[in-house]
């Protein structure tokens, strides 16, 4: 069918909304809470347009079109709308960008810029109250902030969140959801307990502002990567060249990003080929013995996701013992890199620091004796903005190579679906293989094993839909 | 003025907790009329003819409401009796489980089998504690009557009907809302389309009546749509409750036509001003109101859409000049700011922000910034927010601002 968007006209599909094909042909409408597939709420008010069905304003993220429909993005009704709930949400809002994790990476500063958000005037301001008035407003605000640090992935701070309700429909278990009502509402766990989820990082990969941000310190990164008596070593996951370029301009390949690390202060960058061969081989090891007898029907299942073994330890304790017991491919590396490597070239395993760039917020929980930081594309981005570096300066380079694997590419197993297929191809005789990305395959999955209606003997699980390439570590575009 | 009474007929006649004193008076004959040989077609044609609109404040034909719901071919559909009145100034639906709960009841089953409904709910408000009892003794005697359940009456008819008991939030009078607090979500309103009676209740097609409404049917299913279609203003016939409170002389629940002029609802009704105040202005319909002043007195009340003061839930409160504006603003936008859901951006922040506005101008006087701030938010309330309660926060205070004049804005 036909509309009509600022008075020109384009093609739609039947059941599309007015903002699905905004965003196709590429026509500006600012949304908050809506993003991608989620599910669509309608409670930011930004994406409101006119139309001439009624003189209402609409919000586009729920309209659907039908023949005739003609919408106007653009007018001074719907800026005013916009600039108004933005201003509310500025009210309500931390405004501490200069110290906030997200700064210059924020969808609300992104906006408040677009639409030029500089008045406050629905904050009261000092002489407008008593001084006993501003101790109660001080006391009100501050009684319903909620700061949850005690996790060891996710921080969340609700003075700066938008209750845009993002992290409440993409959270898998549903962690999240409203606490109290009104002005007073807080995203929040139930009772405001200590978030204990999956951490997949999903909900901080989308949240549009610094309520959730994740748990790391990137100074204690930088300072190593300056000190000189400190061999600073970089595992690049593969998976987080999807979404990097968000964060660093014009980045998009692996020799573009080596090029910056080594700007950066890295002195040696491994891709993870030799982890990746190293961890199939180990993995073939522990299924073949079970595979090789007999009459023993055992299904195994992938550690490779750190979510989806919490997964199956908290919703299927009976199949813990499924899981594998491999160390991960990076767990692998970062073991050789403080043993062989460092016998090998001589140098002093105590002054090496591993670095792992991770499109995974749950492989956070993996730091430890040899990783010794791990750090997403969003704080990989924060680290290279906090040091103001330019892009002049960096050109493309190799990573290095890694011992034996000498820097041979391996599949990427970060890849959905790579990992079963690798294993099955090294296993010989009748071996099903099979994948199930989301908590809802791997439900079905694990019911049809039950249910005896189909045989797994190796189940590759992983929570983030399609695997690493949506991992909770990404970075998302803040202006889609 | 025809002395006809529908709802409020047997009210302090009958003793309102045995089913024998209903049934003395004539009660459930209207369901036995139904069961016994009426097409749901032929009841809903009847409601349809009758003209009634819904009491609860919007006024949508109930007729059409049933009809869509039963035109449905989904097995499974709902009926859901709306007793959450949490109005202020409003307690029409209180008064009649109080004194008549056994119409309440008859209206709910005969509108639930007229739908196809096997299911119907009532949901009461959290804190009509006492009337969620009668009402729970009510349906306990009209089971043991075989008036709903398995077969009723010896028919093929069946219904159960449950008392759900809501948490107090207004919201939750808002259909959706209610629906999402029956499905034990979070009492927030849902996007539509769909509407309910697509899409309502477990997914299932679902009427959402008011209880005043649902009183009206078994006296429309006994005499007739056309009689009560005669009743009261042409474009929304019937009686109504109107709840009287302030000062006026006699406050309480009385039954009306519709379509009589506020004028007589004080003077005549409400047997004029408390001590001879002085009139200054009324509200229309609880906390969510229209303010009226004197020269819009004669404004007949209706729930068509051409009504320029709409009925509501049809609760009056009369103002004196001795009354002091700054608070009563101070308790509607309290009132808002603490019953909005946080859904949407503009009620959520506008309704905290008004109230803190409003509490600052206590003394009458008001910063030029907070005025501008002011008109913003009730625009953003009224254009832009998800449900009508946004714009029904708003109402109270744009006509306190532009028809009492205060604040010389």
């Amino acid at each position: 069918m036909k509309i009509k968007i600022n008075k020109k006209e384009y093609s739609a599909k039947e059941n599309e909304t007015v903002l699905d094909v905004c965003r196709r042909e590429g026509i500006r409408i600012p949304t908050l809470c809506s993003h991608g597939k989620l599910k669509r709420e309608a409670v930011c008010r930004m994406c409101l347009v006119e139309t001439n069905k009624s003189d209402k304003l609409v919000t586009s993220c729920t309209t659907k079109v039908f023949e005739g429909l003609e919408v106007t993005t653009e007018s001074e009704k719907i800026k005013k709308a916009r600039e108004i709930n933005l201003e509310l949400l500025w009210s309500d809002h931390a405004g501490k960008c200069v110290k906030c994790k997200k700064n210059r990476q924020c969808e609300l500063q992104t906006l408040a810029q677009e639409y030029k958000i500089e008045n406050f005037h629905f904050v009261p301001r000092r002489g407008e109250m008593t001084s006993g008035e501003e101790n109660e407003l001080l006391r009100e605000n501050w009684s319903r902030v909620v700061v949850d640090e005690k996790n060891p992935v996710i921080v969340r701070d609700s003075q700066y969140c938008v209750e845009c309700r993002r992290c409440i429909n993409i959270c898998p278990i549903s962690s999240y959801g409203f606490n109290h009502r009104a002005g007073d509402v807080v995203v929040g766990t139930p009772y405001n307990e200590t978030l204990d989820c999956l951490f997949c990082g999903a909900c901080v990969a989308h949240c549009p502002t610094g309520a959730l941000v994740d748990q790391g310190d990137i100074q204690k990164v930088m300072a190593d990567l300056d000190d000189i008596n400190i061999l600073s070593v970089a595992i690049v996951d593969p998976a987080i060249l999807s979404s990097v370029e968000n964060e660093l301009e014009n980045v998009s390949t692996l020799e573009d990003l080596t090029g910056f690390l080594r700007a950066l202060g890295c002195e040696k960058i491994f891709d993870l080929s030799w982890g990746f061969q190293n961890y199939v081989g180990k993995v073939v090891e522990e299924i073949h013995p079970h595979h090789a007898k007999k009459g023993i029907k055992k299904m195994h299942l992938s550690n490779f996701c750190p979510s989806a073994e919490i997964y199956i330890e908290k919703y299927y304790p009976a199949l813990t013992k499924n899981i594998l017991k491999t160390k991960r491919p990076e767990e692998l590396m970062s073991e050789a890199i403080k043993g062989e490597y460092a016998t090998s070239e001589k140098i002093d395993p105590k002054k090496i620091r591993v670095i792992l760039l991770s499109s995974c917020t749950s492989r956070k929980k993996l730091q430890g004796k040899n990783i010794d930081h791990i750090t997403t594309v969003r704080e990989l981005g924060r680290i290279v903005r906090e040091k103001k570096m330019e892009k002049d300066e960096i050109k493309s380079s190799k990573v290095d190579k890694f011992l034996d694997g000498a820097g041979k590419q391996y599949e990427n197993l970060y890849e959905y679906g790579q990992l079963s297929r690798v294993v099955s191809s090294q296993i010989k005789g009748k071996f099903s293989v099979g994948s199930a990305n989301g908590v809802v395959e791997i439900g079905n999955a694990l019911k049809a094993e039950f249910a005896k209606e189909k045989h797994y003997d190796f189940l590759e699980i992983m929570i983030c839909p399609e695997g690493c390439e949506n991992g909770g570590g990404q970075s998302i575009k803040i202006k889609e | 003025m025809e002395d006809i009474k529908i709802i409020t007929k047997n009210w302090g006649k009958i003793n309102p907790l045995k089913i024998s004193d209903y049934i003395e008076v004539g009660g459930y004959s209207a369901l036995k009329k139904f069961v016994a040989g009426m097409k749901p077609t032929e009841a809903i044609g009847e409601v349809k003819v009758s003209g009634l609109s819904g009491r609860g404040g919007a006024g949508f034909s109930t007729g059409d409401k049933m009809e869509m719901v039963a035109k449905s071919k989904k097995h499974k559909k709902y009926f859901i009796c709306n007793l959450d009145e949490l109005e202020p100034g409003t307690y029409k639906d209180r008064m009649i489980v109080d004194n008549d709960p056994h119409i309440l009841l008859e209206g709910i089953i005969i509108s639930a089998l007229a739908i196809g409904a096997h299911k119907a709910y009532i949901y009461i408000n959290g804190n009509y504690e006492k009337q969620f009892e009668i009402l729970e003794y009510a349906l306990r005697e009209s089971r043991r009557k075989n008036l709903w359940g398995p077969g009723i009456l010896g028919t093929k008819y069946d219904l159960d009907v449950e008392l759900f008991s809501g948490a107090g939030a207004y919201i939750c009078g808002e259909e959706t809302a209610l629906l999402n607090s029956i499905e034990g979500y979070r009492g927030e309103p849902r996007l539509r389309p769909p509407y309910p009676t697509a899409v309502g209740l477990f997914g299932a097609p679902t009427c959402v009546n008011n209880a005043e409404t649902i009183a009206n049917l078994p006296w429309i299913i006994l005499n007739g749509g056309k009689k009560y279609a005669k009743i009261g203003a042409t474009c929304s016939p019937g009686m109504k409750l109107y709840t009287l409170g302030g000062v006026v002389k006699n406050q309480g629940v009385v039954e009306a036509p519709t379509g009589i002029t506020i004028r007589f609802l004080i003077d005549k009704l409400g047997g004029g001003m408390q001590d001879e105040k002085e009139f200054w202005f009324a509200q229309i319909g609880g906390a969510s109101g229209h303010l009226v002043t004197e020269k819009e007195l004669d404004t007949a009340l209706t729930f068509s859409r051409d009504c320029p003061i709409p009925l509501g839930s049809g609760a009056i409160v009369v103002v004196d000049k001795t009354a002091n504006i700054y608070e009563l603003m101070l308790s509607w936008t309290e009132f808002f700011r603490h019953e909005s859901c946080g859904k949407c951006v503009p009620c959520r922040e506008g309704t905290f922000r008004l109230h803190e506005i409003i509490s600052r101008l206590q003394d009458g006087e008001i910063s030029e910034r907070d005025r501008e701030a002011m008109q913003d938010i009730l625009w953003a309330l009224e254009n832009t927010s998800f449900c009508p309660l946004g714009k029904f926060a708003a109402t109270a205070v744009r006509d306190a601002v532009e028809k009492l004049k205060i604040l010389n804005i």
